[in-house]
C-alpha cells in the first residue's frame, strides 16, 4: 500500500514537472512583458514564414499625432509594418459592426473604448486573447480592479487597457484662495475638494458670479460659472453612474433607476446645470476644454486630461491654478456614501477576429500596453493616455507630464473607477438615458417622469435583445467587479 | 494564341452588331442597372425587415419575425417625433426657399447690368458641398461668432441677449438648421423659377398690357398661373430632398440639444449604425418609403393636373 502511494506520488510529481516544463516552453522567452511580445512576434513571423508582414490599426483620430511613432518603433523591433486608419471615436463602433458583416480583416488591431466589446463580441468581431496571453504572459499588476475588469467579457479577455480615463473634478485654486475667508465664515470649512455631490453644488452656487461683479477683490469681466460638466447627448451617460452610486439594474435586469435612489441621482445630475454655461447641453470636449481654459468656470467635472490641457495650452488663463479632486460621493443605493468614478473614455486595444494574423496583432498590443512601454506612452506629451498603473506614481516622465498631485489624485480615484454598461446594446441604453436627462434639463419633464421613461425604455431594449442573454451577461459583468457594487441581497 | 483572341473579338463584335442583339443592349443595360441598384437592394431590405436581426448577432442567427418590426417602428414614440420634426423642418425650409427663390428670380429675370454676375452668385450656395456648408455654418453660429456680432445692434436694441445660443438652445438650433438649409437650397428654387420666368410667353404679357392690365394684374393673372408648374416642380424636388435632411443635423448639432434637431434620417442612422438594429431600420425605411412616396406621387399628380390646366387655358 505504501509503495503504491509512493509510486502515485512520484508519478504525480513527474506529471506536474512535465506539464510545467511544457507550459514554460510555450511561453515566449523574455524577462519583461515587452520582450516576450517582441520575441513572440518574431517567432510567429518565422513560423509562418511571413515576408514583410503588414498590419493595420483602426485608430481613434485623437491619437493620430502620438500613436504613429510607436508603430514605427514596432516595425524596427519586429519588422511588422503597422499602418493606421483613423476615425473619430463616434464612427468606430459602426466600423466594427460593419466588419462583423463584411469580415474583411482590413483592421488587425482596433483601438477603442471597452464598452464596444459586448456588441462586437456578440457579432463575432473580436478575438479572445486568452490563448495568446498564455504564451506572452502580460502583466497587469498595479492596475485597479475596476479598470482591470473591463478587459474581460463573459469570462474571456478581449481588451488591453492603456488609459485611466475615469472622470475627476477640477476646481480653481486661485479663486478658492481669494474666497477662502468668506467661504469659511459661511460654511465653517475652507473651500477644497468637495466630499459629496451636494457639497459640489453648494460650492458651485457660492462661486457662481455674474459678469462685471467684484468679489473677493477680483473683478470679473466675464461671468464665472459655478460649474461645468458634460451634459449633452452622447456624454451624459458617461457621468450619470457617478450620481447613481450603485448598479443600474438588479440581478434580473430590472432597471433600478425608477427608485428613490435613481430619482435622487437624476435630480442631483440635473440641478447643478443652473450654475453651468447655458450652452452646456450642446457642448462636447471641443467647447468645454477651451471654456475651462478661458477661466470662465469655477469647477469642471471632466475627463482627467482637462487639467493637462489647461496647464499646457498657451492661451490658458488658469495655468497652475487647478486643484484635482476625486469624484465626490453620493448616498448610493446601499444608503452608504460611495464614490464612483465612471471610466468614461478610457481607451485600449483589441484584436479583430477576422485578421489574417490575430496572434501577431496581439503581440503588438501586449508590447504597447506593457508596464514599461505603456508608461512611456502615458508620459508622451502628445498623447492622451492617462495614468492607470501604480508604477505611474514613481515614474518621473509620467509625473513630469501630468504633475504629481494629479497623478496621486487620479490613482486614488482609480480605486473608485467603474465601467460603463458592459452588455449588448449598451449604446441604446445610454441613448434612452441621455435623451431623458436632456428633457429634465430643458424643464420639459420631471425627474420622476424621466425615471419612468428610462425604466420603460430600458426594459424594451432588454426584451428586444433577449432578457435571458442580457441577464447572463449582466450578472457576469457584475461578478467581475467592473462596477465595484454587487447585487443587494433583496434584488 | 493572339490570332485566336482576335478571332474571338471579331465574332463577339459581329454578334453584338446584329440588329436583334444591338437593339436589346440599351434595354438590358437599363434593366440590369434597375435590378442591381434598385430591385435587389429593395427586395433585400424587405427581407431584412421581416427578420429579427441586430448586428450584434451574426446574420446566421437571424430568424423570421413577421411584421413585428413594423409594429415596433409604428409604436416607437421617437420615430413619430423625428418624423414630425422632419416635416416641420422641411415645410418651413421649403416655404422660405420658395419665397426667396421666387423673389430673387423676379429680380434677376429683368434685363439689367451685371445680371449674369448676380445669377452666378445666387447659384453658388447650391454648388457648395453640404458638409463644407455645414462646417461653415457651425462657425457662423458660434455664440461669439459673426452672426451674433452682426445681429448685436438689433438684439441689444430689443433688449435681447446678443449671444443667441444658435446651436445649444432647442428652438434656436432648429432655426439654425432651417436657415442653413434655406441658404443652401434657395439657389435651386431660384434656378427653377428663373427658367420658369424665362419661358413666359411674351405675347401674353403684351396682350395683357394692350388690354390695360396693371403690373400687379399681369403678374397675378398672367404670370403666376403660368408659373404654377415651375412652382410645383420646385416644391416636389425640394420637399423630396428636405425630407431626407441629415447632414446639417449631424454637422451642426448632432441631433441636439436633447433630441430637438433629430430628423427622421438621423433617427434611422442612429438605429442602424449606433444601435445595430438592422431589421428595425429596414422596416422603418420601408414605411418611410411608402409615406414619402405617397406624398411625392400626390405632388406629381398635382403637378400634372396643373400643367394640363395651364395647357387647356392656353388652348382656349
Amino acid at each position: 500500500m505504501k509503495r503504491i502511494f509512493l509510486a502515485t506520488l512520484i508519478l504525480m510529481g513527474i506529471t506536474v514537472f512535465v506539464a510545467s516544463t511544457a507550459i514554460a516552453a510555450m511561453v515566449h522567452p523574455g524577462k519583461t512583458v515587452e520582450e516576450r511580445a517582441i520575441n513572440g512576434a518574431k517567432a510567429y513571423i518565422k513560423k509562418h514564414n511571413l515576408k514583410k508582414p503588414k498590419q493595420t490599426m483602426l485608430l481613434i483620430s485623437l491619437f493620430k499625432n502620438s500613436q504613429p511613432k510607436y508603430l514605427r518603433q514596432w516595425k524596427k523591433l519586429t519588422g511588422v509594418e503597422m499602418g493606421s486608419i483613423q476615425y473619430g471615436y463616434t464612427d468606430i463602433p459602426a466600423k466594427i459592426m460593419a466588419e462583423a458583416v463584411a469580415k474583411t480583416g482590413q483592421y488587425d488591431v482596433i483601438n477603442h473604448f471597452p464598452y464596444v466589446i459586448p456588441d462586437a463580441v456578440g457579432a463575432g468581431t473580436l478575438q479572445p486573447l486568452d490563448a495568446y496571453m498564455a504564451k506572452g504572459k502580460p502583466d497587469f499588476t498595479g492596475i485597479d480592479s475596476g479598470l482591470l475588469a473591463q478587459q474581460s467579457y463573459k469570462g474571456k479577455t478581449y481588451w488591453f487597457i492603456l488609459d485611466g480615463d475615469h472622470i475627476a473634478l477640477f476646481l480653481r485654486s486661485d479663486v478658492m484662495k481669494a474666497a477662502a475667508k468668506e467661504y469659511k465664515a459661511k460654511f465653517g470649512k475652507a473651500p477644497g475638494c468637495p466630499d459629496t455631490m451636494a457639497e459640489w453644488e453648494q460650492m458651485a452656487k457660492f462661486f457662481h458670479t455674474k459678469k462685471g461683479q467684484t468679489r473677493w477683490g477680483m473683478k470679473f469681466k466675464q461671468p464665472l460659472y459655478g460649474a461645468q460638466a458634460y451634459r449633452s447627448i452622447n456624454f451624459s451617460y458617461r457621468h450619470f453612474p457617478a450620481y447613481m452610486g450603485g448598479l443600474l439594474f438588479d440581478k434580473n435586469m430590472n432597471p433600478l433607476i425608477n427608485s428613490p435612489n435613481g430619482i435622487r441621482a437624476i435630480k442631483e445630475f440635473t440641478s447643478i446645470v443652473k450654475y453651468m454655461p447655458p450652452d452646456v447641453q450642446g457642448w462636447g470636449t471641443p467647447q468645454l476644454y477651451p471654456h475651462w481654459g478661458s477661466g470662465r468656470a469655477f469647477s469642471f467635472m471632466s475627463f482627467p486630461s482637462a487639467m493637462g490641457y489647461a496647464n499646457r495650452n498657451p492661451k490658458s488663463k488658469i495655468k497652475g491654478h487647478q486643484l484635482a479632486c476625486p469624484v465626490p460621493a453620493v448616498k448610493g443605493a446601499s444608503g452608504k456614501m460611495v464614490r464612483r468614478a465612471p471610466q468614461a473614455a478610457g481607451t485600449g486595444y483589441m484584436v479583430n477576429a477576422h485578421s489574417k494574423h490575430p496572434e501577431l496583432a496581439y503581440y503588438f498590443i501586449q508590447w504597447f500596453t506593457g508596464p514599461t512601454q505603456g508608461d512611456i506612452a502615458i508620459a508622451d506629451p502628445a498623447g492622451f493616455w492617462d495614468p492607470m498603473r501604480m508604477s505611474n506614481l514613481t515614474n518621473k516622465a509620467v509625473l513630469a507630464k501630468h504633475t504629481e498631485p494629479f497623478v496621486k489624485m487620479t490613482m486614488k480615484n482609480a480605486k473608485n473607477a467603474i465601467s460603463l454598461l458592459m452588455i449588448e446594446g449598451n449604446y441604446e441604453y445610454f441613448n434612452v438615458l441621455d435623451k431623458n436627462m436632456a428633457q429634465v434639463m430643458q424643464g420639459n419633464i420631471s425627474a420622476e417622469q424621466a425615471a419612468k421613461n428610462v425604466e420603460k425604455g430600458w426594459n424594451r431594449i432588454t426584451d428586444d435583445i433577449g432578457r435571458k442573454e442580457q441577464i447572463k451577461a449582466w450578472r457576469a459583468s457584475v461578478a467581475s467587479g467592473a462596477y465595484i457594487d454587487k447585487f443587494a441581497p433583496t434584488n | 494564341m493572339a490570332q485566336a483572341t482576335i478571332k474571338e473579338r471579331k465574332s463577339l463584335s459581329a454578334w453584338l452588331a446584329q440588329e436583334k442583339v444591338f437593339r436589346l443592349i440599351p434595354f438590358i443595360m437599363v434593366e440590369a442597372t434597375f435590378l442591381l441598384l434598385l430591385a435587389i437592394p429593395f427586395i433585400l431590405t424587405i427581407y431584412i425587415s421581416l427578420l429579427k436581426w441586430r448586428a450584434n448577432r451574426p446574420f446566421e442567427q437571424a430568424y423570421f419575425h413577421g411584421l413585428l418590426n413594423y409594429v415596433r417602428v409604428l409604436t416607437t414614440e421617437d420615430f413619430w417625433w423625428a418624423l414630425g420634426r422632419t416635416f416641420y423642418f422641411a415645410g418651413t425650409a421649403v416655404m422660405l426657399e420658395l419665397l426667396f427663390g421666387f423673389l430673387l428670380a423676379m429680380l434677376a429675370y429683368k434685363q439689367f447690368r451685371g445680371r449674369r454676375i448676380y445669377i452666378t452668385i445666387f447659384l453658388v450656395p447650391m454648388m457648395v458641398v453640404p458638409v463644407v456648408g455645414g462646417y461653415n455654418f457651425s462657425m457662423i453660429y458660434i455664440d461669439s461668432g459673426p452672426l451674433n456680432q452682426i445681429l448685436s445692434p438689433i438684439t441689444e436694441a430689443m433688449g435681447v441677449n446678443p449671444r443667441i445660443r444658435w446651436l445649444s438652445h432647442p428652438i434656436a438650433a432648429q432655426w439654425a438648421i432651417i436657415l442653413a438649409d434655406v441658404w443652401q437650397w434657395t439657389s435651386l428654387t431660384f434656378l427653377i423659377f428663373l427658367s420658369g420666368f424665362a419661358a413666359l410667353p411674351q405675347q401674353l404679357t403684351n396682350a395683357a398690357r394692350v388690354l390695360g392690365a396693371s403690373r400687379w394684374q399681369i403678374f397675378w393673372k398672367v404670370h403666376f398661373p403660368l408659373l404654377k408648374p415651375a412652382i410645383m416642380i420646385a416644391v416636389i424636388i425640394r420637399s423630396m430632398e428636405a425630407l431626407k435632411l441629415f447632414d446639417l443635423s449631424v454637422l451642426l448639432t448632432f441631433g441636439g440639444p436633447g433630441t430637438s434637431t433629430e430628423t427622421i434620417a438621423f433617427f434611422l442612422w442612429r438605429q442602424v449604425w449606433q444601435f445595430n438594429k438592422y431589421s428595425f431600420g429596414a422596416a422603418a425605411s420601408i414605411l418611410l418609403l411608402f409615406m414619402f412616396g405617397t406624398l411625392i406621387f400626390y405632388g406629381i399628380y398635382l403637378l400634372v393636373r396643373e400643367r394640363d390646366i395651364v395647357e387647356e387655358e392656353r388652348m382656349e
